[in-house]
């Protein structure tokens, strides 16, 4: 059994804060790579150790396996830790850390190509009597025949990169004049995001839930199920709220979609933490829909209800310890909601939106866990995903989730930035989600409460030109800033040459 | 005259009647308000107003006597009309109107393609720019039937808010 005394994490941001925080209480010490524009991201400053590798773009820096190996090898890194995107899932990637005698934090190279490849992983899980979503089982090299299928298939059908994940190079067709334009925006924004632009054509289910269940497993052949994540209030197939247990789900469909989580990790003898997707409709059926070899973005609401540390088992099982827990031990406890705060402007089509962050004051309180990497001063880059932070409640009961997620929104205040946070606020206010009633389709179909457009009262209003009037006539005065509250300057000294200087 | 405050649309006139310390009396058009006023160099202002605590923040913008203000759930844009800007404004005849036609970018980004060149014919809804930002592609398309006699930018290029792409006639 290894023990490891420094791990590289190969990401940014948030994702890279929160695995070093388990290396902190794990004793480890800690390596960060940055690329040009992260160079004053809070990772880096948050580490033991910071290296340079490469311009901004992704492909230069964070996807760079080469150069990363190479610091991990400069610094006797003991093992990689890839996080979320980039390399996380990279069989390529897994390989050189392996050829290097540097330990991955995931999955062998085999497993990720079997499962990171959507199109063999839905092979596989047909060979293991996993339901699987209607559709293709080659891949689509090429427009033509990725059209061709389609005709074949009938609309509507979900055009789905290969390589993909986190709703990049994925598009729903339901109109047979978009055929073209949208498989070929799939493939390019698939090329962009993965560096492979090949598709493949799954069935579309309309209004399914979309439900996944984390799974373990150590290098021993154990494998154990931290139960579900309800995953379905999500705008343009991206995420945004995640809860858990679900609303939707039964002791009895619990436990039979958790066999076959299990079985699934079992058919490829899993290493690590790992993610089984499914989709659920509303009588109850479910189809596998993908794995991912990988920690996921909403791991948090898991770690809240069961009380364990999935980023510690990670590490923990790369160091070859046999898994502790076992399944009839596991207590899915209260309920966790985890609402993913986005850098983007919900009235304008959730249109990213990079820039300074001003002020920032996130809460506190009972209950709250916030996972985000963005200070004051701090200019989000344009060059990588939207998401600042998450933040993640627990409470006795999901009312009590739901009531404690409002408040927690109601603290945190961002300003610079359009944020997500009203938008989540918004939801959380929703008869449909507050009822637990709602599916993949929740956000257009309750769109025109969400996105209401609403003003503060009268009296709100006045308070606000108020308060730019005597932040101009302050102004006028002051040469230094500090963050020490005062009173609105004493003009009455002044008060003659403001009556001139008001009377040009 | 005194000095003007331009809410998005509202343009209300502003006038401080007196001051103790914190305490103000303070006229916003026709309507007078007893407010316990405190702030910092950052823009962020506690009022407190019948009774009422409000939390505003102010976030100056590149041009001096704009702002970007935050209340709980909105924002609002803010400019500071005072005799210098009244001034100004006078002295250059009528606002310059930036043309309906000309594509600018609503966020910072990187240009990625530029599908039509200088001269080109295009329809209205015809996509002439795409640009990413944040691992998300937007493709920008042109408001009419024209003629393409502008463009600011090339592929490749990173460009900021507000900045000027295409310009269609």
């Amino acid at each position: 059994m290894q023990k490891f005394n420094k791990i590289l994490i190969a990401n940014r941001g948030e994702i890279a804060i929160r695995i070093m925080r388990t290396c902190r209480e794990m004793g480890i010490s800690t390596v960060a790579v940055f690329s040009d524009a992260d160079r004053t991201s809070m990772h880096v400053r948050y580490a033991d150790e910071a290296y340079h590798i490469g311009p901004s773009t992704s492909s230069e820096s964070y996807l760079n396996a080469d150069k990363i190996i190479d610091v991990a090898k400069k610094t006797k890194a003991d093992a990689i830790h890839p996080g979320y995107g980039f390399l996380s899932e990279n069989a390529g990637f897994a390989q050189k850390c392996a050829d290097n005698g540097i330990k991955f934090i995931g999955p062998s190279p085999q497993v990720i190509n079997q499962m990171g490849n959507k199109i063999q992983a839905r092979l596989t899980m047909i060979a293991a009597g996993v339901p699987v979503v209607p559709g293709t089982t080659e891949s689509l090299k090429t427009e033509k025949d990725a059209v061709d299928t389609i005709n074949k298939i009938g609309l509507p059908v979900m055009v789905k990169a290969a390589a993909g994940g986190g709703g990049k190079g994925m598009r729903l067709i339901t109109s047979d004049k978009d055929i073209v334009s949208l498989v070929r925006s799939a493939r390019s924004e698939a090329k962009s995001s993965f560096g492979n632009d090949s598709v493949y054509i799954e069935k579309y289910i309309s209004s399914p839930h979309h439900i996944e269940f984390q799974i373990l497993g150590d290098q021993h052949g154990n494998f154990i199920h931290l139960f579900e994540r309800e995953c379905s209030v999500q705008r343009r197939h991206q995420k945004m709220i995640e809860e858990t247990p679900s609303p939707l789900m039964t002791p009895e469909l619990r436990k039979k979609m958790g066999e076959y989580a299990v079985e699934a990790a079992r058919t490829v003898n899993y290493e690590g933490a790992g993610t089984i997707e499914f989709l659920v409709d509303n009588d109850l059926n479910f189809y596998f829909l993908e794995m991912n070899t990988r920690l996921q973005v909403e791991h948090p609401i898991t770690e809240r209800i069961t009380g364990i540390d999935l980023v510690k088992q990670q590490i923990l099982i790369a160091e070859g310890h046999p898994l502790s827990i076992t399944q009839d031990k596991l207590r899915q406890t209260g309920h966790a909601i985890e609402c993913r705060i986005y850098a983007e402007d919900s009235d304008n089509n959730f249109m990213p939106n990079p820039g300074k962050i001003y002020n920032i004051t996130q809460p506190l309180g009972l209950g709250v866990r916030s996972d985000g990497y963005v200070y004051e001063g701090y200019e989000i880059p344009i060059y990588y995903d939207s998401m600042i932070s998450k933040l993640i409640v627990w409470a006795e009961n999901r009312t009590e989730a739901i009531e404690r997620m409002k408040r927690a929104l109601y603290e945190y205040k961002i300003t610079g930035v359009k944020t997500s946070i009203k938008f989540l606020e918004r939801i959380m206010d929703t008869a449909d989600f507050r009822s637990g009633n709602y599916d993949t389709n929740f956000i257009e179909k309750n769109k025109s409460t969400l996105l209401a457009d609403t003003k503060c009262t009268p009296e709100c209003e006045d308070m606000v030109i108020i308060a730019a009037y005597i932040e101009y006539l302050d102004r006028l005065n002051i040469a230094q800033t500090s963050k020490e509250m005062y009173t609105a300057q004493n003009r009455w000294k002044k008060y003659t040459y403001q009556k001139n200087f008001e009377r040009l | 005259m005194s000095v003007e405050i331009k809410l998005d649309q509202r343009i209300a006139s502003v006038e401080i009647l007196k001051q103790y310390e914190n305490l103000l009396e303070i006229k916003v058009d026709d309507r007078i308000y007893q407010v316990d006023l405190m702030h910092n160099d950052e823009g962020i202002f506690s009022i407190l107003a019948n009774g009422r605590s409000y939390n505003i923040e102010l976030v100056p913008q590149p041009k001096p006597k704009l702002f970007t203000a935050y209340t709980l759930y909105h924002n609002y844009d803010i400019e500071v009309i005072d005799a210098e800007s009244r001034y100004l404004r006078n002295r250059s005849g009528a606002v310059q109107l930036t043309s309906e036609n000309t594509i600018s970018s609503p966020m910072p980004g990187k240009v990625i393609k530029i599908p039509v060149k200088i001269g080109d014919e295009v329809k209205k809804g015809d996509t002439v720019i795409t640009i990413s930002a944040m691992k998300m592609e937007s493709e920008y398309k042109s408001p009419i039937d024209g003629k393409v006699i502008k463009i600011f930018v090339s592929e490749g290029s990173t460009v900021d808010a507000h900045q000027k792409l295409i310009e269609i006639e």
